[in-house]
């Protein structure tokens, strides 16, 4: 029988029968949702969050000291201007930005306008190797960070916010910090890559850097480091840690070295076993959905086979039913599968919508869970259509 | 006149299910045109097979028919060694009490079921030889069967009802309509395409249920008790129609208790307890 004959016919079945169709497809459509929304919205967090770390920069690492079962006060493993200059004068062009790691919060008053400044301190060329680029004015040389000047650099929406244009250098902002306030000069405003932490923390507070030498010295515990882009990451992590090691006199592993790189194949790690979580949720679902069209297909089976009984008397062969009986139980569930795609993909534009992150729906995935479920449909309909396929004709036209 | 064929004195005639000249093979023939009925054999129309039987061709040859059924232990032996032949374009009417095994032997003549024991030869072939996919065949290219309760296909209109046959037979779908139109025309319903078996009188549904069974120009038009449901001027009017049918040359062998039913065919076999206990012609009825 023609495949279009099959095909129309489980439509009028699914017709005729909405309201049991529709729960026939439950189980279909609740596993197909909640999979393409997971995966879409995990998609969608881990492509967001990949690009956050190349905003870093993949070469981007930080070196702490292990500081487990360690005595606290005692400073000597923490890092100052002079490891700077060790670490500069060793590996040279190997390390492309080097800078202990401070960092304070500042409220500040400009006119009526008031906000908060996240201050992170750099030495020069941070605004460079981290991605961004300066709008107005310069970035800090190093006569600025040897001398301790005290000048600023904010980002353009800071500059828009509190004076209404961007071009603001030469402006100066009052902040406190490293345990003073201070007059600071705006010598640049630089412009971010876009992204979602930037645009989370829009309007409430603003990353501005200052030179770490305003910090007066004092021992930080991180290292804030750019390695060279040509060098693989984590050899030079090693070199470096072991040298850092040397000169504080301590144990060669001393000192970890963290690089946003390491971070993001964790990351991906993470997302890895989550998919595999969320395949067996997949699995679980669809079993369960598939069970459900076995059950009503048998009971339509039962229902209908009067019809069957008739169609056979007519010259229907075993397979024309077979087929028509799988086609019903392939549609049924590839209707499911569709309806749980949009209803997941929905979901997921819905809630990466809220939290401002751009959905990206791979029309693949909406074909593979409408192929799959198909294949559902067929798998637990085969059992059904088998048992209508082999009826007596005369059995079945005697059925009441 | 056809001597009467007993049952338990079979004829041996050599070769049975010999293949007739036309006709024969089951090889799907999809030629499904729009012209209504089957050519006329020669020296068909409304005269009596039996008295023609001799000439005509023979469409059903039938030895020794045997059908037990077995439940469990239990074993009912429906047919017990039945024997006839039928010619083309020949008016039968199977009578007896209920019980007989006149549905039995219709559903073994329609190729729903197979026979337990004996030979049956539906155009020259030998139905034993056949399996269950082969039989679908027969059944959808050269028997056209009518049930008492017209087991239309629910929430169908009649056209697609009248149109399954050749869906399964494959004819092409511009085909289908055409002859499906067509065939609900002749039987008075051509203004009931569309409607929906719950939509129709009992008559109209077995009209279409005629009109479906026509379809594929099968050589044998099979009914069981067709008028068994219906009221007296309904049962009138498919009569007619059968009647018509056959004067058209199509072969009708139908099933009922009803006397005045069986008037209308021109041979009569009555079975009683699994046997034919008699088969003889009728004079024609007078048309109406
Ligand atoms: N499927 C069956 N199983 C067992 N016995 C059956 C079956 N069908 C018919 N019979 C028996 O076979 C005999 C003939 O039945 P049937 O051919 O239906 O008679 P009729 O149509 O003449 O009333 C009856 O005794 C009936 O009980
Ligand atoms: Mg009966």
């Amino acid at each position: 029988m023609l495949f279009l004959e099959n095909v129309k016919l489980a439509l009028l079945a699914i017709k005729s029968n909405k309201m049991r169709s529709f729960l026939t497809m439950l189980g279909i459509i609740i596993g197909t949702s909640s999979v393409i929304a997971i995966t879409t919205i995990g998609d969608g967090a881990s492509s967001a969050v990949s690009a956050e770390f190349d905003s870093f920069g993949k070469n981007n690492a930080n070196i702490y000291p292990n500081t487990y079962g360690m005595d606290y006060s005692d400073s000597s493993d923490r890092f100052t201007s002079s490891d700077i200059a060790a670490l500069n004068e060793r590996f040279g062009s190997e390390i492309e930005y080097v800078s202990p790691y401070y960092s304070a919060a500042t409220d500040v008053k400009i006119g009526r306008m008031s906000g908060q400044f996240n201050l992170s301190s750099v030495s020069g060329n941070y605004i460079h190797v981290s991605g961004g680029s300066l709008a107005y004015g310069r970035d800090f040389s190093q006569s600025d960070i040897d001398n301790r000047r005290e000048f600023v650099i904010i980002p353009e929406e800071a500059a828009k916010k509190f004076f209404g244009r961007g071009d603001v250098a030469g402006e100066s902002i009052s902040m406190s910090f490293a345990g003073q306030i201070r007059e600071m000069t705006i010598i640049g405003v630089y412009r971010q890559k876009d992204s979602i932490f930037s645009r989370l923390m829009s309007g409430t507070s603003y990353a501005a850097y200052v030179p770490y030498t305003l910090w007066n010295d004092a021992p930080s515990e991180i290292l804030d480091l750019y390695v060279g882009s040509s060098q693989s990451i984590s050899a030079s992590l090693d070199k470096i840690t072991s040298y850092l090691a040397l000169i504080h006199k301590r144990p060669a592993d001393h000192y970890i070295g963290s690089s946003v790189e390491a971070q993001q194949t964790r990351m991906t790690q993470i997302m890895g076993v989550l998919s595999v979580a969320i395949g067996a949720i997949a699995a679980i679902s669809l079993l369960v959905g598939g069970i459900g069209i076995m059950n009503i297909m048998l009971v339509s089976v039962t229902e209908r086979t009067r019809e069957i009984g008739i169609r056979k008397s007519l010259g229907a062969k075993t397979g024309d039913i077979l087929v028509q009986f799988l086609i019903e139980a392939m549609l049924v569930s590839a209707l499911g599968g569709l309806i749980g795609a949009t209803l997941g993909i929905g979901v997921a534009t819905v809630g990466m919508g809220l939290a401002n992150v751009s959905v990206n729906v791979d029309p693949f995935v909406v074909l593979l869970s409408v192929g799959f479920s198909a294949m559902v449909g067929m798998f637990f309909g085969l059992y059904p259509a088998r048992k209508a396929a082999k009826l007596d004709p005369i059995e079945a036209l005697r059925y009441e | 006149m056809e001597e009467n064929t007993r049952a338990g004195a079979p004829i041996t005639p050599a070769p049975l299910c010999r293949a007739p000249a036309q006709g024969a093979g089951i090889s799907g023939s999809t030629a499904a045109d729009t012209t209504l009925g089957r050519a006329p054999a020669q020296g068909a129309g409304n005269k009596a097979g039996g008295e023609t039987g001799s000439e005509a061709e023979k469409i059903i040859e039938i030895r020794d028919l045997e059908k037990v059924y077995r439940n469990g232990a239990i074993e009912v032996a429906a047919l017990r060694g039945v024997s006839l032949d039928i010619h083309k374009g020949e008016f039968v009417a199977i009578m007896g009490t209920s019980g007989s095994g006149k549905s039995t032997f219709m559903n073994i003549l329609g190729c729903l079921d197979r026979p337990t024991g004996g030979i049956y030869c539906l155009e020259g072939l030998d139905i034993n030889e056949y399996d269950d996919n082969e039989l679908s065949l027969i059944r959808n290219q050269k028997v056209g069967f009518v049930f008492q309760s017209f087991n239309l296909i629910p929430r169908t209109s009649a056209l697609k009802n009248v149109e399954l046959p050749m869906v399964y037979g494959k004819v092409p779908a511009a085909k289908r309509h055409a002859r499906a139109h067509a065939l609900l025309d002749k039987v008075g319903l051509g203004d009931r395409y569309g409607h929906m078996p719950n939509e129709l009188s009992g008559g109209q549904r077995q009209r279409v249920a005629i009109a479906r069974a026509l379809t594929n120009h099968p050589p044998i038009l099979l009914a069981d008790e067709p008028t068994g449901n219906l009221d007296s001027k309904s049962s009138i009017e498919i009569m007619e129609l059968f009647a018509e049918l056959n004067n058209d040359g199509n072969t009708v062998i139908l099933v009922t208790h009803e006397p005045d039913i069986a008037e209308w065919a021109h041979r009569v076999i009555t079975f009683r307890d699994g046997l034919i206990i008699s088969d003889r012609t009728n004079p024609p009825k007078a048309p109406m």
